[in-house]
């Protein structure tokens, strides 16, 4: 009976000291809840962020589509899509953005992610006791859950809901157009000089599955495994797939004339494609480069109707 | 040119130098991606800002970037002086003799085990430029005394083995980390915790003072050290002593701000020039030299591409590296 008594006073003392620090933490004016943020840190949200630093592209991309693009207040330089994020006020890089910057645009919430930011970023900010709010996302489904948590945590579910929702619908056309049919080879090129592609843990191996294709990175070891073009000429994938980034400053024509890649089978048949640099980074906008990829691995498979967009 | 090192010598020239390193140290403050006058400056030091947000930026961001600056400054200078005595080598610093890239591997194998740049990697860069001490140290040492070209030999070929281990570990490391690491490398002043700063300031301090106690050993181990041992030098302990402070306090620098290349090289040659080779008055004036020159690097680094920032490493080499070609025309020919 002793014990019992203890345990509910201490249940009652943990209650009370949450409610504490709750209270404590709060700002006079609105409330914020402690909540566990994609990457695992603890960070004190507010229940309407008002004024949101974004750190990364994809994270602005996903705000905008949110319908919270009027609450943004900062954005970095990549950030390009939508246009109206370019109207935005700067922070600076992704990866060393200004500190300064972001204090003097008192937001209320920071959001970031580790696949952009670096973690000196975060820590400053934990220091200056600014929220950061770190998303990340390390598959396609990973990238529509970390959506509607984004959601979630802004308030925005029923309108994170419904993004989810559409973008889902056109996951599962994607996946019922390549079932069955046999995927293609496909090299990935994340770098060229040495060259590099992606390994089976990455993001990109996951959209090129999806899109119906056996990345060939996947049965190599590590995050980003090079290859050796003689590596590649035994490999003999069956497509091979180029970012359309600018750092890819030799064209096309180019790379089919290097010697080895001439060799390419994927090269001689012409199956060799630029595709949108959308599919680099984690945003809604994944799945128009998965469509991409879909269509160009499956031509065969791709409605007429649709093969035109 | 050379200042006779009379009491009064000394004391008007670092006020003077205390003085321009004040004046630099507010321009600084002033100046970053968010303009500000010095009187908004000067009301967010005292607390009576209006602005909370530019309060922040000034005593959270700036000042503790600003007192960073003017600690490894100086202690990289005073280390790069006292070492190119030491040793009669007009190349001596630092880096040469491989404390630096212990440093960077004991920073770059923390990340690599699953540290953080911010927590883990100062104590472990710590740790790694010590270590290089002691080995480029116990190799240096011949008959019980510090052979100066084995010593700097030994340290320039350990420092290319430590580089090439730490190119092996990048490799190794997740794309994420090596993108902090290179910055790190490159020399990087803009994250430093209030704990950081309060174990830099004493090792800083209490380091020149002590290389400062030697200044009169080193103006006579100039000469040589047969020469110092019959005037009365201890020269085996007053080498020790001085080689192992220039270490920590580099260490120590290292830990926090990087490989920041040059500034031990250049400031102690400028300040001979400006001096001459009295230790008594080229200490001082090398540590206020070193803080002020850093200090208008980082300046310069923050500010040239704002709201993005060059590593100040790469200021400090490529205004470095011209300086220090002319000074060596001049002074060969």
């Amino acid at each position: 009976m002793d014990s019992l008594c203890v345990k509910q006073s201490r249940g009652l003392a943990k209650i009370t000291f949450v409610i504490l620090i709750l209270t404590a933490a709060a700002p006079a004016a609105r409330s914020a809840r402690l909540v566990t943020d994609q990457t695992g840190r603890r960070v004190e949200v507010p229940d309407r962020p008002a004024r949101i630093v974004s750190l990364g592209p994809g994270i602005t991309e996903t705000l905008f589509l949110l319908g919270l693009g009027d609450r943004v207040v900062g954005v970095t330089d990549s950030c390009e899509y939508p246009p109206e994020a370019k109207l935005k006020p700067s922070v600076g890089s992704t990866l060393s953005p200004s500190i300064e910057r972001i204090i003097v645009l008192k937001p209320d919430l920071v959001l970031g992610t580790p696949q952009a930011n670096r973690r000196e970023t975060a820590d400053q900010l934990a220091r200056l006791g600014i929220p950061l709010y770190g998303v990340t996302a390390g598959t396609v489904e990973g990238m529509l859950a970390s959506t509607s948590e984004l959601g979630h945590v802004l308030g925005h579910d029923a309108e994170a809901e419904r993004v989810v929702h559409q973008l889902q619908a056109r996951l599962d056309a994607i996946s019922r157009r390549v079932a069955g049919r046999k995927p293609p080879r496909v090299l990935f090129v994340v770098w060229y000089r040495p060259l590099m592609t992606a390994g089976s843990q990455t993001f990109l191996s996951d959209v090129i599955r999806r899109a119906g294709g056996d990345p060939i990175g996947a049965n190599l070891s590590g995050e980003w495994p090079r290859l050796s073009v003689e590596e590649l000429l035994r490999l003999q994938p069956d497509v091979i797939l180029f970012p359309e980034t600018q750092s890819f400053a030799p064209k096309l024509d180019e790379f089919r004339s290097l010697a080895g890649w001439r060799d390419l089978r994927a090269v001689k048949e012409g199956r060799i494609y630029f595709i949108s640099d959308t599919i680099v980074r984690s945003s809604p906008r994944l799945i128009d480069a998965l469509e991409e990829i879909a269509r160009l691995l499956h031509p065969e498979a791709t409605p007429v109707e649709e093969s035109g967009r | 040119m050379m200042i006779p090192a009379t009491r009064r010598n000394v004391l008007l020239l670092t006020s003077a130098l205390a003085l321009g390193l004040v004046l630099v140290s507010l321009v600084a403050l002033s100046l970053g991606s968010v303009p500000m006058g010095y009187g908004e400056v000067w009301a967010a030091l005292r607390g009576s800002s209006e602005r909370s947000d530019l309060a922040v930026i000034v005593r959270e961001i700036r000042l503790p970037r600003v007192l960073l600056a003017i600690l490894v400054g100086a202690a990289l200078s005073t280390s790069g002086t006292a070492l190119q005595a030491l040793l009669r080598n007009p190349l001596a610093e630092p880096y040469v003799l491989g404390i630096s890239s212990g440093a960077a591997l004991g920073a770059i194998v923390a990340l690599w085990i699953g540290g953080s740049i911010a927590t883990m990697s100062p104590l472990a860069a710590f740790l790694g430029a010590l270590a290089t001490t002691a080995w480029v140290y116990l190799l240096g040492r011949r008959a019980g005394r510090l052979a100066s070209y084995t010593l700097v030999l030994a340290g320039v070929v350990t420092a290319s083995f430590l580089s090439a281990a730490i190119l092996f570990v990048l490799t190794m490391l997740s794309t994420r980390d090596v993108r902090g690491m290179a910055f790190w490398l490159m020399g990087d002043l803009s994250v430093v915790t209030n704990t950081e700063l309060r174990v830099l300031f004493p090792v800083v301090i209490v380091g020149f003072l002590f290389v400062y106690a030697f200044s009169k050993d080193l103006n006579v181990l100039l000469l040589g050290e047969e020469e110092a041992a019959h005037l009365g030098v201890n020269v085996v302990r007053a080498q020790t002593m001085i080689y192992l402070l220039a270490s920590a306090m580099t260490g120590v620098a290292v830990a926090l701000s990087g490989a920041i290349g040059y500034l031990g090289l250049l400031v102690p040659h400028l300040a001979r020039m400006l001096v001459g080779n009295d230790h008594r008055t080229l200490l001082p004036v090398a540590a206020l030299g070193g803080s002020i020159v850093l200090v208008l690097s980082d300046t310069l680094a923050r500010t040239v591409v704002a709201p993005n920032e060059l590593p100040v490493g790469a200021v400090t080499a490529v205004a470095g590296a011209p300086v220090f070609i002319y000074l060596l025309r001049r002074t060969a020919g």
